[in-house]
């Protein structure tokens, strides 16, 4: 029985204005619990707090009310030493939305070397961790390149690379496919499934793209600080009307079952994530009208 | 003629260096006037190159780009070297008309950034202005405006993208990223662009905030008549809005037509590190499994009037 690696209580943030005034919340109330090896995508529109929930489980913004308990440890229950910091930003990897943002060193192996660096691991073992963080994102061969001249996909698999340097049990994906191309994304999201089904690393892509959320075994919606649905991914996308209402959308294959159904078109079933999926669901109502009966 | 055309641009940087890099190869294009065109190709592919040269940001390295027919690129020295046999300057004396070019050349370099107005990719970074009000208004303060005629393009531009009216005194930076992005759009809009040019203007927005932003823009195209130059990631967007579809692949133009024509060639396009729409993917399986039904589909309206013939 896998154990909780991340639980929340009633977990809240308020940001402060420029005069030292709390401004109304960002969070209300997010109680969750994440399990170890989990792959969760956590979806909401521009200002809903998805950015901030993120943030608070990096400890990059400090909880204002409410629990949060990591790895077992209570972060709102002592006070915050950079110790206890540090030892957190080590379980809990980031990688952010803007590749030219996140690289810091001119040789691709050295801006992978950081990480481990500052948390003063021996240099030969910094050595094995580096080849292997780069191996496993499929970047090997671009050790001694120069980050800048990658493809925006390349830059962002090096900063995965840097985070798995630190060995995290748990990496956060903050919208880090949004400026990349489809290959790019593409080659992001297989190095994400790869980290999470191989390596059992806990996944949280936080993302704007519905068919990236389709991938993730379970799917959080948060709206106006709260959260709104927990559920798999064929279970959030029933819910077309609710997701509308709070700016989001279904994938387009979705949107095909609801339209066909509403113009009364018989299809049964409940696969609404994936392409294959609502494929099924549509040839199961072709048959049961009679097509290919040949079969 | 269209209005803007391509001939035989090449763009290529750090040119005479070791890092020397063709971003455009005898690109030859002409784009349909009054229509959406939709550039899409993989990141370094020469997209936003090509939007940068479109308005005159960056200047091709061989050939020309024409705006009506006219090489915007055109220098003071290529125009004197022929001005005896240039009926608009022939009868000047040789310094009016030396005069007379350089005036031409400058009025029509300001007035091309007015004319073919580009939203660059995540314009957000680029407002500066103390005020949403002031960011707005300095495209037509720069076009010499009256103070009212200025207030009212400000005030219909805002409308129109979406800006709300009490954000006018805030400072953009106060506003969340969907929000910059409606200003920076409205800044573009507010000098009436012949040819809008947007770089990926969904990038990084929510749902909502995506087909709201496109729903304005195929407006503005409807209401003005004018030319737009889409460039985007989503092959859906696309497929969706665009009367045209162009994919540039290593710097060059590979496919381009209706987005029809371009979407069909799907093995094509995942080669070169595309994609097709969903939806055309999901009417792919159904077609290999069997089912009676054309895969030349590519929105969910197409789709769902196809499927309910035969469901």
């Amino acid at each position: 029985m896998s154990e909780s690696f991340i639980h929340t209580e009633n977990l809240c943030f308020s940001y402060t204005d420029s005069e030292g005034k709390k401004e109304s919340p960002a969070l209300k109330g997010i109680s969750v619990d994440i399990k170890k090896g989990e792959y969760v995508a956590v979806l909401g529109h521009n200002g809903s707090g998805k950015s901030t929930f993120a943030k608070l489980l990096n400890l990059i913004l400090e909880p204002t009310e409410g629990r949060l308990v990591i790895d077992g440890v209570d972060l709102t229950a002592q006070e915050l030493t950079d110790e206890l910091i540090l030892q957190l930003r080590r379980k809990v990897g980031m990688v952010f939305q803007n590749p030219d943002n996140q690289l810091v060193a001119t040789i691709v192996e050295e801006d992978v070397a950081f990480g481990p660096e500052n948390l003063g691991i021996p240099q030969n073992e910094i050595r094995i961790r580096v080849d292997e963080a780069l191996a496993s994102v499929g970047m090997s061969e671009y050790a001694t390149h120069e980050p800048h001249r990658l493809s925006g996909g390349q830059k962002q698999r090096i900063a995965i690379a840097g985070v798995i340097a630190m060995m995290p049990q748990c990496i956060v994906f903050d919208e880090s496919t949004a400026m990349l191309d489809p290959s790019g994304r593409r080659e992001v999201l297989d190095a994400i499934r790869m980290l999470n089904r191989d390596f059992g690393i806990t996944v949280l892509n936080i993302t704007h793209y519905m068919n990236e959320a389709a991938l993730a075994d379970r799917v959080l919606v948060i709206n106006d600080g709260t959260l709104l649905l927990d559920g798999t991914p064929d279970e959030i996308f029933a819910q077309q009307a609710l997701l509308k209402k709070v700016g989001l959308e279904v994938p387009q294959c979705a949107e095909l079952i609801y339209a066909l159904r509403k113009a009364g078109v018989r299809i049964e079933g409940e696969a609404l994530s994936t392409p294959e999926g609502c494929a099924e669901m549509i040839l199961r109502a072709y048959r049961n009208k009679g097509g290919l009966s040949h079969e | 003629m269209s209005k803007i055309t391509l001939d035989h641009v090449s763009y290529v940087y750090s040119k005479g260096t070791p890092y020397e890099q063709k971003a455009l190869d005898d690109v030859s294009l002409s784009i349909r006037d009054h229509c959406i065109t939709g550039i899409i190709g993989h990141t370094g592919s020469g997209k936003s190159t090509m939007m940068q040269l479109l308005n005159g940001l960056a200047a091709p390295t061989s050939g020309k780009v024409l705006l009506d027919g006219y090489d915007v690129n055109t220098t003071f020295e290529d125009l004197f070297a022929q001005w005896k046999s240039l009926p608009k300057y022939e009868n000047l004396s040789k310094s009016a008309a030396k005069k007379a070019i350089k005036k031409d050349i400058k009025d029509f370099r300001r007035r091309l950034c007015f004319r073919v107005g580009l939203v660059m990719q995540y314009p957000e970074y680029q407002l500066f202005e103390e005020t949403v009000y002031k960011d707005i208004a300095f495209g037509p303060q720069n076009m010499g405006l009256s103070e009212e005629e200025i207030r009212e393009r400000v005030m219909e531009a805002a409308a129109f993208s979406g800006v709300e009216p009490e954000w006018m005194e805030k400072s953009p930076f106060d506003l969340s990223g969907g929000q910059k992005r409606r200003v920076a759009l409205a800044g573009v809009i507010a000098m009436r662009p012949e040819v809008l040019v947007l770089d990926e203007p969904g990038a990084g927005l929510d749902p909502r905030g995506r087909n709201s932003i496109f729903e304005k823009i195929v407006h503005y195209q409807k209401t003005t008549g004018s030319t737009v130059l889409i460039v985007s990631h989503s092959m859906e967007d696309m497929a969706r809005l665009c009367d045209d579809v162009v994919v540039l692949y290593r710097a060059k133009i590979v496919k381009q037509g209706s987005g029809r024509e371009v979407f069909s060639h799907a093995d094509e396009l995942s080669k070169i590190g595309l994609d097709i729409p969903q939806i055309t993917r999901l009417l792919q399986m159904l077609k290999e499994k069997g089912m009676p039904i054309s895969d030349d589909i590519y929105t969910v309206d197409e789709a769902v009037a196809a499927l309910k013939q035969i469901l």
